[in-house]
Parts: C-alpha cells; structure tokens; sequence
C-alpha cells in the first residue's frame, strides 16, 4: 500500500483511498484510475501524496538490483575493505527480496 | 572541449547573494545565518514568516526516520530542542537541496540517507550531539549545489566524464575545476559561521585524516557516503561507490552486525523520507 508523492504518480495509478483536501472534503474516491488531467488537478490542490493501489514498491528485479550492485563496485573491488562492504550489501538486498 | 580548468573563485562563492543563479530564498536564509550573533527570535521570527518553510523544518524534525525527537511543534521549540546550529543546519539543508533536486535528481535522497546512517554510527560510536553529526551528513555535499548553479556546462562536463572515465565526481571535479565541492563548500560554511567541526566534515569528507578538529566525525560522514553510495541510495553525481579510506574503517571499527544495522536502518528511512521530498 504505497504512499506515492504527487511528483511520481503517473497515469493509470489506482486509488487505494481518497484523495481529500485539507477539509477531509474527498476530491477523488477511491479506486479512481489516474488520468494525467487528474494528477494535475491533484498537483494544483498542493496534497503531497496519495495512496496508491499496488504492491509495495519492489519494483526491481533481484537480479537487476544485484547487476547494479556489481557495476557500482566494479572500479574499486579489489581496494582495501570493499569485498567485505560489498558482501554485506549483498546480502542486504538478498534479504529484502526473501518474503 | 577545451582543457583550461575552470577557475573557481572564493571571493565570488563567499558572495553569495550577488550569485545571479541563486535563488531568493538561499539568499535571504543566507544573510540571516551568516550574522555574527543571530539569535533564536530572528530564525524563528524568520521561518515563521515563511509558511512552506515552516512546514517543512517542523516535518522534517518531526521525521522518525530522521531520528529527532518527534512532537515539535513550533520553529523556537525545535531551537530548544536541538540547538540553533542544528536548526540552522536543517534550514540550510532544505533551502539548498529544494534547488538541488531540480538540478540534480537524486542528491536530496542521497543527503537525507548520509544523514540517518550517520547519526546511526555516531549513536553506535557514542558519539555526543547525534543530532549535529546528521546536520553533517545532510550538508556535506553542500558544495555541489553551488559548483552546478554557478557553473552548469562544466559540471555537466564533469558528470559525463565519470562515465567516459570510470572515475568519481571528486575525480572528475579535481581535473577540471581549480576547486573541488569539498572546498567549495568548507568556504560557506566558514562564511555561514558553521561549528568547526561541520566545518571539517565538510571539508575533509573525501580526505578523512586531514581533519584535526573532528577527525571521529569526518570518518562517520566519509563512511556514511561511500556506504548510501555503494548501496545506491539518490544520485550524487557518478554512478561508482567510492574507495573507502582503510584508517577511517580501521577508526571505526564497525562489525559486520554494525554495518548491517545501518543499511536495514536507511532502508526503513528511504519510504518514511518519501514525505520529505521537498
């Protein structure tokens, strides 16, 4: 159930609640699928974020995740300590991936 | 592209209010900060007159992520709380990375996670003053914000060739500028009258042993960086984690079980500090 700031929604998002003013006043209900005329309305309300239908947001692969990992240390794997940090931050994203 | 390195100038950076690509509201936090003796009713009466930044400093001290102590609920009660160097800091933070994230995406998540790893560490290091080693944390790219607003085509030079090169932003900035963000950033916090030891983290964050004053708070900031780095957390300028220095990962001294906390503790802070985006 992510809370998605305006600044990231895109079309095609579907309400998880509604979107109020600062009133409690409900703009939009929920299970509204977004259209870009309405994330503009809701950038114009100045609400900051929404709740958004969906997974939360793993939306990386593992393998991609593990990739990236790899490409940031590929200059630097063989200094001083940065096998042990990458081996720890490894094992870090493995475990955000274990349900 | 021509090989003359770009010549930064202090006395132009120290002007900061005359920069014509600063904004409004650095300048006008910046002329108050920079007073020799600004006392707790001038921020205060500054920041209430500013509702957007109100709310934002409020949530931000508010931010369990962040690690404050929560239930502040007006500018002068945060001062209390935490101190005006803190509070300074914070407003420094939000006004120069609003403009930053606009320039370079990425840069505000990289901070905001420097900041929670390094109160981590300090707080593991008993460290005093948690609070102030996050402000260095948050600030300690400071200098970047300016390098990129006063000289956009060269820093985009320097972003590109990280990638043509392989190397780090700090590399790349070493080859073409006649100062690097470190620098850069050391002279405002020296003009912004920021405690010595903010002043060296800044400095000395790529350089750790050079620091005298706080060479403990130094290594936690040059480790907190290589580690959101290495972990991909935002965007500070290169894709590539940085070598990190052996004496600042000897000093520390940090178990696996240390490190591990720290990264399980910036990854509960990335989706709280979705709601601080600026």
């Amino acid at each position: 159930m992510p809370r998605i700031i305006v600044g990231n929604l895109v079309a095609g998002m579907k309400l998880l609640k509604p979107v109020t003013d600062k009133n409690g006043m409900i703009l939009l209900s929920e299970g509204t699928v977004l259209t870009d005329k309405w994330i503009e309305r809701i950038q114009d309300m100045a609400i900051e974020a929404v709740y958004i239908d969906g997974p939360a947001q793993k939306t990386i692969p593992k393998e991609e995740e593990l990739a990236r990992l790899d490409e940031r240390f590929k200059h630097v794997e063989d200094l001083p300590n940065m096998k042990l940090l990458k081996k720890l931050i490894k094992e870090h994203i493995e475990g955000l991936y274990v349900q | 592209m021509s090989n003359e390195i770009v010549q930064v100038q202090r006395s132009r950076i120290e002007n900061i209010g005359a920069l014509p690509t600063i904004p409004g509201t650095l300048k006008r936090i910046s002329a108050i900060i920079e007073k020799p003796r600004v006392t707790l009713d001038e921020i205060s009466h500054f920041v209430a007159n500013d509702p957007a930044l109100t709310t934002k400093v409020l949530k931000m001290v508010n931010s369990a992520a962040y690690g404050f102590p929560g239930r502040i609920s007006s500018v002068s009660h945060a001062i209390m709380l935490l101190g005006l160097n803190v509070v300074k800091g914070l407003l420094l933070g939000i006004s120069v990375f609003e403009i930053m994230e606009k320039v370079m995406s990425g840069l505000w998540n990289h901070s905001l996670a420097c900041a929670v790893a390094s109160r981590m560490i300090a707080e593991k290091k008993g460290v005093k003053d948690p609070e102030e080693i996050s402000i260095a944390g948050l600030l300690h790219d400071l200098g970047k914000v300016i390098l990129i607003l006063e000289y956009q085509t060269q820093y985009e030079t320097a972003m590109q060739e990280t990638l043509q090169k392989g190397i780090t932003i700090y590399e790349a900035e070493r080859t073409l500028f006649s100062d690097t963000h470190s620098n850069v950033g050391m002279w405002l916090a020296e003009k912004w009258r920021f405690p010595k030891n903010l002043v060296e983290v800044i400095a000395y964050h790529h350089n750790p042993m050079l620091s005298k004053t706080a060479p403990m708070e130094t290594a936690i900031v040059h480790f907190s960086d290589i580690l959101i780095r290495a972990r991909g957390v935002g965007f500070a300028g290169d894709p590539f984690a940085p070598a990190l220095s052996p004496a600042v990962f000897d000093m520390l001294n940090l178990s696996e079980k240390d490190i591990k906390d720290v990264l399980a503790r910036v990854e509960e802070s990335i989706d709280a500090t979705e709601d601080l985006a600026l």
